[in-house]
């Protein structure tokens, strides 16, 4: 798509001014807020709390049966990236502690970081320690943070605390031999201990990834995380958005903020823009992302969103990186792309950067345009041309040992490539004719 | 900004020292040993007004409203941004003057000089803690950091030191410390690390890993965002594209940084700005090539400040327009040594052909100095890669002379296509191998063509060459070796039934054909032609 000039606010020193806290009105305080509600996201997973078909009322039906029932219990929380699991997880866990001050012992785990088995140990028994306030010897080995561990479980199990392990990035654990989920699970089996495992993973099999000792031990219970569905979504976006009212800022702003925002949010464009973003990745955080940015754009002189702003954020939001690079190339390196699509329509199969400067010439000999530049220059831009990804090279590890030798493939097809020529504006006309014309030379 | 040698003194990027702007003289901040406020992380200077961040960077207006917006008012959480955009488009320059603008708190690190993640991790570790390595500590980072669960404790540690949150609970930011930001250089150059996946993986989610508000986290990349999609689904950060300048644009940069006479140069400037872009956008590589055109331009004035009127601009013009062809030629030639003693006294003796006609001035001479042999051994290698070995016979009879090849003027189709196929494969496969016995053989061969000539040669050059061959042998082998590690010539891979290794010729025709005029061997007699 074209890139648009961003609209932007049109005194650039009073945005400069408010930026750097020089003075906060209304409009920069609403702006905080809503600012902080979409970095936040609990925040926005609260909004599901209240209907019972909601994973947060699932999540927290088994964790408080488990702790009333002093058993232990295990979950896997699936759905793809950016669906809230964390999220729920955090929500879940804050409403019991306020419950049950002393019940509930938390040890947050992650697939990135600990894979490893004797990091995971060392960590659990850090944030044990940090827990129940004991003192953490860095020196200890696996062996002994091991048998800390199972103390702990025990004595936790007797005192009738529940520990519960928050397992991030489940997938990543299962890789290797799965020491940790064993020893941890068969804990739960063995020793009078009370502990929920919750496993938070994106790979929708991420069960199937165990191996078979561990998924006997492990119950079969999944919680699946969706997108939201239209109504939710419209649900969402009034409960991110709104002011409330009973805030710090004066009701009259408020109400013709919120009377704004809903004509905006019901309005068709609107539903135009949020639909297409949601067809690409329907996530709770994609959403926020794009809110995020609307909120960033608002216009600080009326404080008040607008259509505008949350059109602009989504075109921001998606761009088309290689056509951008085409319509940024220069000249010379246009050339070198048109020549290579003549190369490929002619079926060469391989070719490499001397075939290229072979039609190069041949070009310039054909039609004696005013672009005839040097071997190096050429392969200058064609370094260039690399560095940005638009074309490649064959095979990564070739034994030819110069660039000029090393076939080389366009990574755009004909039509971006197409497209490119068309956008840049210092296209020169004879590269559009050369690209459409059929027969050559 | 605080602690490292390098970094605070931003990192001189080409284009911010080609922008040589006087506000942004590194700041050299107070090396302080006991643990202090936040402020140590700032740049000590007055912060920038708006105006001379606009000013600096023309045609950059709109990128850095978009950031200053998306960074936010104060104490005011930020989701991750990406800024990309292509090479020397002044990201890292925009990003480390807003936020000497707006006067707040920021880490650093480019992956670039921190090449691995035990230096990345212990780089954003050294300036969190306001730690220097210095001879007092044995150069030493604040703490030793190599795996990332150790990463992430302790940047959490370091992170609640400075904010003044209390650790691991969710703190509410109202009335809490302000925002610190943690910048990320040159993030494409993770992909070619060991374990690039995990690190990047670990990079790009570090905000929803950290979940403390305060820290907000920028990531700039010189290439764009979907180079970083994993297998595994990504996180995306907010993205700002930083594209390539336009003419117009280049035109206000290269102003900003003219030397006194501004009329002058924006005359220079309009003449030259408009070719040069044709070729190339980027400023590092426009810069060096312009400097030199505008000392050419400047020569006939006397007086360099004057003003000039349209007949003098149209006669400078005039004048500079054939070093203008030439030079768009060379457009990224590094000058050597030579060169550039020959220009500073004033004789530009070029020997051999100054082709005038076309207006180009190449030279045609080597710029470097070879030996003798070197020169000889290179040009055997040079025909043993080029010409397929059945030639060879042909080519050398036992005299040494060149035996013209008896032209069987068979022209016929087959022969011609047959001869075309064969011109198509040396073109992609370039050049061949050879053994090294062959190699040999033809040195000898050539060198005894070229006795009459090395006599004299031996006076001026002061080589005691013993006539026949048995003198050069010995320095052969030591000069083959030394143009191996010139990377005249490769190793190529060695053939499993003989046994020997194979050696391969890397350079291309014309500078074969240099080094030949520069000792009167006639290469173009043995060189196989279609």
């Amino acid at each position: 798509m074209r890139r648009k000039p961003l609209c932007f606010p049109p005194s650039a020193r009073s945005l400069s001014q408010r930026i750097r806290g020089d003075a906060m009105t209304v409009a920069e305080k609403a702006q905080a807020l809503l600012r902080r509600r979409l970095c936040s996201p609990t925040f926005a997973h609260a909004a599901f709390k209240s209907s019972p078909e909601s994973n947060y009322s699932k999540l927290r039906f088994l964790i408080s049966s488990s702790i009333a029932e002093a058993c232990n219990n295990s979950v896997l929380l699936l759905g793809p990236r950016g669906s809230g699991k964390i999220a729920v997880v955090e929500l879940v866990l804050e409403d019991l502690k306020a419950e049950h001050p002393d019940a509930i012992s938390v040890i947050r785990l992650n697939g990135l970081l600990h894979s490893d088995d004797n990091c995971a140990l060392k960590e659990i028994a850090r944030q044990l320690c940090v827990e129940h306030q004991l003192l953490f010897s860095k020196m200890a080995s696996s062996d002994d943070n091991s048998q800390f561990v199972m103390d702990m479980l025990r004595e936790c199990g007797l005192a009738h605390k529940t520990i519960i392990v928050i397992l991030d990035e489940f997938d990543l654990f299962t890789q290797g031999k799965q020491r940790l989920l064993y020893s941890l699970l068969d804990a739960m089996q063995t020793l009078i201990s009370q502990a929920v495992v919750i496993g938070v993973s994106c790979r929708l099999d991420a069960d199937q990834l165990l191996e078979k000792r561990i998924r006997s031990r492990f119950s079969h219970r999944k919680l699946l995380f969706v997108p939201p569905s239209k109504e939710d979504v419209q649900r969402l976006l009034e409960c991110l958005l709104h002011l409330p009212k009973d805030s710090s800022f004066p009701s009259k702003y408020v109400t013709e903020f919120n009377r704004r925002l809903s004509n905006i949010l019901s309005d068709k464009k609107f539903k135009e823009v949020l639909d297409s973003l949601l067809d690409v990745d329907g996530s709770v955080s994609n959403l926020l992302r794009l809110l995020f940015r609307a909120v960033s754009y608002m216009d600080m002189e009326s404080g008040l969103l607008s259509l505008e702003n949350f059109k602009s954020a989504y075109l921001c939001t998606y761009r088309q990186p290689k056509i951008d690079n085409l319509e940024d190339a220069s000249i010379l390196e246009l050339y070198i792309l048109v020549c290579m699509n003549r190369l490929e329509t002619k079926e060469q199969n391989s070719y490499n950067f001397n075939s290229i400067m072979k039609e190069y010439k041949a070009i310039h000999d054909a039609y004696k345009t005013s672009d005839n530049y040097a071997n190096n220059v050429c392969l200058r831009a064609f370094e260039h041309l690399l560095e940005q990804e638009l074309i490649g090279f064959t095979d990564s590890k070739g034994r030819t040992p110069s660039i000029e030798f090393h076939p080389v493939k366009l990574l755009i097809s004909s039509r971006e490539l197409y497209q490119g020529l068309t956008s840049n504006s210092s296209c020169p006309a004879i590269l559009q004719k050369l690209f459409d014309h059929e027969s050559y030379k | 900004m605080g602690t490292e040698g390098a970094t605070p003194e931003r990192r001189t990027t080409r284009s911010s020292s080609s922008l040589s702007k006087p506000s942004l003289d590194a700041p050299k901040p107070p090396l302080s040993t006991r643990p202090s406020l936040p402020n140590d992380l700032l740049f000590s200077d007055e912060p920038l007004s708006i105006d001379t961040l606009l000013s600096n960077f023309p045609g950059r207006g709109a990128q850095v409203l978009e950031i200053l917006r998306l960074i936010g008012p104060p104490n005011s959480p930020m989701l991750p941004l990406l800024l990309h955009g292509g090479v020397s488009t002044g990201k890292t320059s925009v990003i480390l003057q807003i936020l000497h603008h707006i006067n707040r708190p920021f880490v650093y690190t480019s992956c670039c000089s921190c090449h691995s993640p035990r230096i990345l991790f212990e780089s954003v570790l050294n300036q969190l803690f306001l730690h220097r390595k210095n001879p007092s500590n044995g150069y030493l980072s604040a703490r030793r950091c190599e795996r990332a669960s150790d990463f992430i404790n302790l940047l959490r540690d370091a992170l609640s030191q400075v904010t003044g949150s209390p650790r691991g609970k969710k703190s509410k930011l109202d009335g809490n410390g302000e925002m610190i930001y943690l910048i990320f250089d040159n993030v494409e150059l993770i992909r070619s690390w060991n374990k690039s996946s995990d690190i990047l993986a670990l990079l790009f989610r570090l905000f929803d890993i950290l979940n403390i508000p305060e820290v907000g986290l920028i990531y700039i990349s010189n290439a764009a965002p979907d180079a970083y999609y994993s297998m595994a689904g990504s996180v995306e950060p907010v993205g700002v594209y930083f594209p390539d300048y336009t003419v117009d644009d280049l035109f206000n940069i290269f102003m900003l940084r003219s030397p006194a006479n501004r009329k002058l140069y924006s005359s220079f400037l309009s003449v030259v700005l408009k070719p040069f872009f044709r070729v190339t956008r980027r400023i590092d590589e426009l810069a060096t090539a312009f400097d030199p055109l505008f000392q050419k331009y400047c020569e006939p004035l006397a007086d360099l400040n004057l003003v000039p009127d349209e007949s003098m601009k149209r006669r400078l013009f005039v004048r500079l327009q054939p070093h203008l062809s030439a030079s768009l030629n060379e457009t990224f030639r590094v000058p050597s040594e030579c060169s550039f003693e020959a220009n500073k006294e004033g004789t530009c003796s070029k020997k051999g052909n100054i082709r005038k006609l076309s207006g180009r001035e190449t030279s045609n001479e080597l710029d470097f100095h070879m030996s003798v042999s070197a020169k000889y051994l290179l040009i055997s290698a040079f025909l043993a890669s080029r010409n397929p070995a059945t030639l060879d016979a042909a080519l050398f009879d036992s005299t040494g002379g060149s035996n013209n090849r008896k032209q069987k003027k068979k022209s016929s189709q087959a022969i011609m296509d047959q001869k075309d196929e064969m011109a198509e494969e040396m073109l992609l496969k370039g050049p061949g191998s050879f053994p090294l016995e062959r190699l040999l053989a033809i040195f000898q061969c050539i060198t005894s063509v070229g006795e009459g000539t090395l006599e004299e040669e031996q006076l001026e050059d002061g080589m005691v060459i013993e006539s026949g061959n048995v003198g050069l042998m010995s320095d052969v082998l030591l000069q083959l070796s030394t143009l191996c590690n010139a990377n005249f010539i490769c190793k190529s891979g060695s053939c499993p039934l003989e046994g020997s290794t194979r050696y391969r010729s890397t350079v291309d025709e014309d500078m074969a054909l240099k080094v030949a005029r520069s000792i009167n061997f006639p290469l173009s007699k043995y060189m196989y032609r279609r």
